[in-house]
């Protein structure tokens, strides 16, 4: 999928209004939390992408959420 | 891997008893320090409602007794030849819980009575113990299942109090040509951080500091209560669920279509959804709504979800998958004919007069 899919995905799965981008900072989203953190689990899940819990420790932005990806991302 | 084929072995009938106080999300959201917001965020991609608890010193041994109670109108209670208690909630330390129920029920002396300690994968293991004892010869065995998670679930702690329901149910099980079952189960110790209460046992004894409060991300608990790493569970579950009916169905020779229900733990709605999405099997052949009204009733919600939501599709003959899994970490699952099986509706746990 192409980056500007996947940032619609990212909003849509941790159930944000937030325009996201590669630079917006994680700190700067309310909404990601624990159940964030489940939800993007089972959607990188889908993508076929192993994920556990820790992986999400030291993210700071959305563009480290679409390294993650890796691949998946045209 | 631990697999087992049992033949000629019935579960003739299921109980349940909730708690006998309901509980909102939005009434306990303040205990949580959720918002509105929140609240709504979690009752849509969590399955968060409701849950069924118990008033103050009811145990599970109390919420069993009345399941049993139910079954024992129909059933003759003088075959009844062992009491298995699967509970990670006690009446005391010691002694075995089921010993003292078997003199409660009035089942006699000639029984062979004794406690599993074991949560979510509780009912798997709990089946695998009766069927194993028919298997050795005796007529019938009583299962009991389920836990007061009140007991050990803190209530500021937002993470897992809101999932906690408490329950207790009966299984009578019993020898019957015709009936077979398949069983495989799995253990994983080294994962049992993420899931246990710590503080109580010989590793680390009650003392002072077990009851003091302590503040975590996630909510705030204390030593003796229950903590639970959501993501690592989450993670665990979605990895070794489908594996396992793979293998379940690979050791029963039986496909996906061949099964007519498949009755997994209720450990949440977001979690079942993912099991049933990977599998591609429909809400309607894999129940997942039992949390949401009652709570995550530990190793009694498979047959919460049975008396709860399914008791009245058994009438003829089906194949019904169980899968348990959490607590351990363990998680163990079987395939069983199920045909003419007594399932009264679930019922609320009425208090007895007392003199």
């Amino acid at each position: 999928m192409t980056k500007e899919e996947f940032l619609e995905l990212l909003a849509e799965t941790m159930d944000t209004e937030e325009e996201l981008d590669e630079k917006t900072s994680l700190d700067e989203i309310d909404e990601y939390d624990s159940i964030a953190v489940l939800s993007l689990m089972s959607m990188y899940d889908e993508m076929r992408v192993k994920v556990t819990p820790n992986d999400f420790k030291d993210l700071k932005t959305v563009a480290d959420l679409i390294g993650l990806a890796g691949d998946n991302i045209e | 891997m631990a697999k087992i084929h049992f033949k000629d072995i019935k579960i003739s009938a299921i109980a349940t008893t909730t708690g006998d106080k309901k509980v909102t999300i939005e009434e306990e959201a303040d205990n949580f320090g959720y918002d509105e917001k929140m609240v709504k965020r979690l009752k849509k991609r969590m399955g968060f409602n409701s849950r069924y608890i118990v008033s103050d010193k009811i145990c599970t041994s109390d919420l069993s007794i009345q399941s049993t109670e139910v079954i024992f109108e129909k059933f003759d209670k003088d075959d009844v030849e062992a009491l298995i208690f699967v509970t990670q909630t006690p009446d005391y330390k010691a002694p075995s819980t089921a010993i003292i129920m078997a003199d409660r029920l009035g089942l006699g002396t000639d029984i062979v009575a004794y406690d599993i300690n074991l949560g979510c994968s509780g009912f798997i293991n709990g089946l695998l113990n009766a069927y194993s004892l028919l298997n050795s010869g005796l007529k019938k065995v009583l299962l009991c299942v389920g836990d007061v998670a009140s007991n050990f679930a803190y209530y500021k702690d937002k993470n897992l109090t809101p999932l906690m329901g408490d329950a207790g149910s009966a299984i009578l099980i019993e020898k019957k040509e015709g009936f077979n079952a398949d069983f495989v189960l799995h253990s994983d110790g080294g994962g049992y951080k993420h899931l246990m209460i710590s503080d109580g046992g010989c590793r680390n004894p009650f003392s002072k500091e077990s009851l003091k409060e302590k503040e975590f991300e996630d909510g705030i608990r204390r030593g003796v209560d229950m903590y639970m790493n959501g993501g690592e569970i989450f993670n665990f579950t979605i990895k070794v669920v489908p594996k396992m009916f793979d293998e379940l169905f690979k050791y029963a020779k039986v496909s996906k279509e061949d099964i007519d229900y498949f009755v997994l733990h209720q450990a949440n709605k977001y979690i079942l959804q993912n099991i049933a999405k990977k599998l591609e099997i429909g809400e309607d052949k894999l129940p997942m709504n039992t949390m949401t009204i009652y709570g995550n009733q530990n190793s009694a919600s498979i047959p919460g979800t049975i008396n709860g939501f399914l008791y009245d599709k058994f009438r003829d003959r089906k194949k019904v998958l169980f899968a348990g899994f959490g607590i351990g970490l363990s998680w163990g699952a079987c395939i069983v004919d199920f045909e003419d099986v007594y399932l009264p509706k679930s019922q609320t746990y009425k208090a007895k007069d007392e003199k």
